[in-house]
């Protein structure tokens, strides 16, 4: 276990060596990268055993103030400042830990990102095949994964901050990836202006905490919130401030229009950075923090509630959607909203759990619409249709993905979104279950939407001549459908040594798979009412939407422009950011500039120009001055004499 | 004797003509004359009221001859060098007047 720091040191390893010889190296250094995330995976596997044999009683090994789960820490000191041996709580001495938590919570993600990790970059090899710029691609990549599973391993906020900051570092790059089109550019910038909103927030919300505690370790900051040091002002405004980072990174509302755009980028970096992991990141932040954030109630409505319009506000857009890829992102957004929801209603297991489910599974939708992109070179559903007689294998395990997170009983996205709804229904007023039931419902449909629009249907005859994946994608679309299907039965107490997820993930304590009758009955009931609706809809054409279109064009037309809150950004931008721009330059060139810098300089040369006359140049002038001042000496002299 | 303040009164009004000769003076050799004058007006100051303090007995105190003395010899050398100068000034200008030679400004 102690091993686990070998993951991400393996791929940052990777980085300089793909970027200095990729050139020269065989697949112009994929294979680096992929054998790196390979080893990682291969030493997840041993921390995981590990982890499951530790006890409390294992070197470095405790039960987790806050959580109360097993939790390892291994650390060594990165660099201190200040009076030596001064106490750490007066400010007097920083210590800071480069040190990794392993429990229950960092397995499970550390899981998640390497496998989903490998997968994605073997189907790069297929997607980015003949890119001039694959070396750099798996450079970012391997940066990438490096930087989020040091983040998930972090143990303490300074840390978990420069990973934090290294991720959406590699979000930009690959978003960017394509820089010779103007939309990749302007959509890089606006990840990573947009995310930087929140990145603030999260910066002052960790230096609140340092200055309150005196530390930056975790586990101190969790034991001073549960020993009551910190007062609940301080702990709610601390834990808004680290959910306004969560928001910016996991694409929250309003925070959330950077995810769309961020599609310009390659389809694997929108499966990978942009579906599993790194915007699962904010809500892996307010789970690390879940400590932080269950002690302030305030806290937990505000992010209960921003999950909520999150879920339902990007559902209604994803069912409008006709960009496959954008179709897929706001699907991201709304289920991302879900976790939040499910993190606010405390509802861990049900949060981590929704997590790595959607993980799975919208990483195979990701790689199913890279694959039909790669094919078509067509990513508008409208110009799309019965797409499986060219592309079966797509065609099926996209279906698999878009039913598993339609939440179709016994694949995994349905076991997940039962646990946020009975969550949601024991902790939260009425409304809270009802909206989010509608938000299953039209998740159900709009994945349905994008399923039979696509694959089903007549056939777009213009794409007579599309194959189907390569093997490198079509393989790891398939390993990644397996885990789509089954990975909802680790909620269930299996035969075995584990208990299930509820025994492994949780907060203070473990709890069975709690199914509620009704719950789980109506949610099926929505799901398969939205599919066979959908198919009767989209592949049969058997209802007519024109009708629908017509009683409901406003609202489409309202849900269609994104509820214009780009149009919202672009006016606050040019109206208020830009004209407080303006008049801070204008401080800076008249104030600063013009007084401040020039203003000595222009009064020395005017007293310059008009002293110089003095300067005759006549001998006698100087004499006449030379004896003026001698009789001033004297003079001088007599008065301070007498 | 003399008193003292006769030899102050003559070697004011000696220096007040030099300066005045310095001031006035168009030609460099006149203004180096007046220069002179002043020098020698402060000589006569010195020797004046060297001799007239406690120039009795036999611990007279030679200060003020001995600085006069120096002045002597540095206003020789002072002449010498102005005299050079100002022949280079006439070499190069064709004249000694000194309302004609401003260079000394901006």
């Amino acid at each position: 276990m102690v091993w686990a720091w070998l993951i991400p040191v393996l791929s940052f390893a990777a980085v300089p060596l793909i970027i200095l010889f990729g050139k020269r190296l065989p697949g112009k250094g994929s294979p680096l990268a992929i054998l790196a995330i390979l080893a990682g995976f291969a030493i997840f596997w041993v921390v995981f055993a590990g982890f499951l044999s530790a006890s409390p009683d294992t070197d470095g090994c405790e039960i987790g103030v806050g959580t109360e789960a097993l939790t390892c820490n291994f650390q060594i000191t990165w660099f201190e400042a200040g009076i030596p041996g001064a106490d750490t709580k007066n400010h007097d001495r920083i210590e800071v830990a480069w040190g990794m938590t392993v429990d229950p919570l960092t397995v499970a993600m550390l899981g998640l990102a390497t496998f989903v990790a490998l997968m994605v970059q073997i189907y790069s090899l297929g997607y980015m095949h003949g890119d001039p710029r694959i070396d750099w691609y798996y450079a970012f990549h391997a940066l990438f994964i490096a930087s989020m599973l040091t983040l998930v391993l972090a143990d303490n906020f300074l840390l978990l901050y420069v990973a934090w900051e290294l991720v959406g570092l590699c979000s930009y790059l690959l978003i960017g990836f394509w820089h010779e089109r103007p939309e990749p550019r302007e959509a890089a910038k606006k990840a990573f202006i947009v995310t930087r909103i929140g990145d603030v927030g999260l910066l002052v919300g960790i230096l609140l905490l340092w200055s309150q505690v005196g530390s930056f370790s975790m586990s101190e900051t969790f034991a001073a919130v549960e020993s009551g040091v910190l007062s609940d002002g301080v702990i709610t405004v601390s834990a808004l401030l680290l959910f306004l980072g969560a928001m910016g990174k996991s694409a929250q509302f309003p925070f959330h229009v950077w995810l769309p755009d961020a599609m310009e980028g390659p389809t694997p970096v929108s499966a990978l950075i942009h579906a599993a992991t790194m915007v699962a990141a904010g809500v892996y932040l307010v789970a690390r923090a879940f400590p932080l954030f269950s002690a302030s109630d305030t806290a937990m409505l505000v992010v209960a509630t921003i999950g909520l319009i999150t879920a339902l506000g990007a559902a209604t857009i994803a069912l409008v959607a006709t960009d496959l890829k954008r179709i897929l992102a706001y699907s991201t957004i709304s289920h991302l909203g879900l976790m939040m929801l499910s993190l606010g209603a405390f509802g861990y297991t049900a949060a981590i759990f929704h997590l790595l489910a959607h993980g799975f599974a919208k990483a195979l939708l990701f790689l199913g619409a890279g694959s039909v992109m790669h094919s078509t070179d067509e990513l508008d559903v409208r110009e799309m249709g019965g797409l499986r007689k060219v592309m079966p294998v797509t065609a099926i395990l996209f279906s698999i993905g878009a039913l598993s997170l339609g939440g179709i009983p016994i694949l995994a996205g349905f076991w997940s979104k039962d646990e946020i709804l009975v969550a949601v229904n024991k902790e939260l007023p009425v409304i809270f279950i009802v909206l989010t039931l509608l938000t299953a419902l039209l998740s159900a449909l709009y994945m349905a939407r994008a399923m039979f629009v696509v694959f089903y249907g007549r056939f777009a005859e213009h794409f007579e001549h599309v194959h189907d994946a390569p093997k490198t994608m079509s393989i790891t679309m398939g390993l990644l459908a397996v885990f789509a299907i089954v990975f909802g039965l680790v909620a269930l107490d299996l035969p075995g040594p584990f208990k299930g997820i509820g025994y492994f993930i949780f907060y203070h304590e473990g709890h069975g798979l709690e199914l509620v009758a009704w719950l789980a009955g109506l949610s099926t009931v929505l799901a398969i009412v939205a599919f066979v609706y959908a198919y009767l809809a989209y592949a049969r054409k058997s209802i007519n939407l024109e009708g629908t279109r017509g009683t409901f064009g406003w609202a489409l037309k309202v849900a269609e422009n994104k509820y214009y809150l780009d149009e919202v950004y672009q006016w606050t931008v040019d109206r208020v950011v830009l004209s407080f721009s303006r008049f801070i330059a204008w401080v800076d060139r008249a104030l600063v500039n013009d007084v401040g810098i020039n203003g000595p300089g222009d009064v020395t040369r005017v007293l310059g120009d008009r002293l110089k006359y003095h300067v005759t140049g006549y001998v006698y002038t100087y004499a006449l001055a030379m004896a003026l001042g001698l009789v001033g000496l004297a003079i001088f002299w007599w008065l301070v004499s007498r | 004797m003399v008193p003292l303040v006769a030899f102050q009164v003559l070697s004011a009004a000696l220096f007040a003509i030099g300066l005045y000769g310095v001031m006035a003076r168009r030609s460099a050799v006149l203004i180096v004359m007046s220069i002179e004058l002043m020098l020698n007006a402060v000589n006569i100051n010195l020797i004046a009221a060297a001799s007239h303090l406690d120039g009795m007995g036999k611990w007279a105190n030679f200060d003020g001859q001995i600085i006069a003395i120096f002045i002597i010899t540095v206003a020789a050398a002072e002449v010498g060098l102005g005299m050079a100068i100002i022949l280079r000034m006439y070499r190069n200008r064709s004249t000694v007047n000194v309302d004609e030679i401003n260079l000394m400004k901006w």
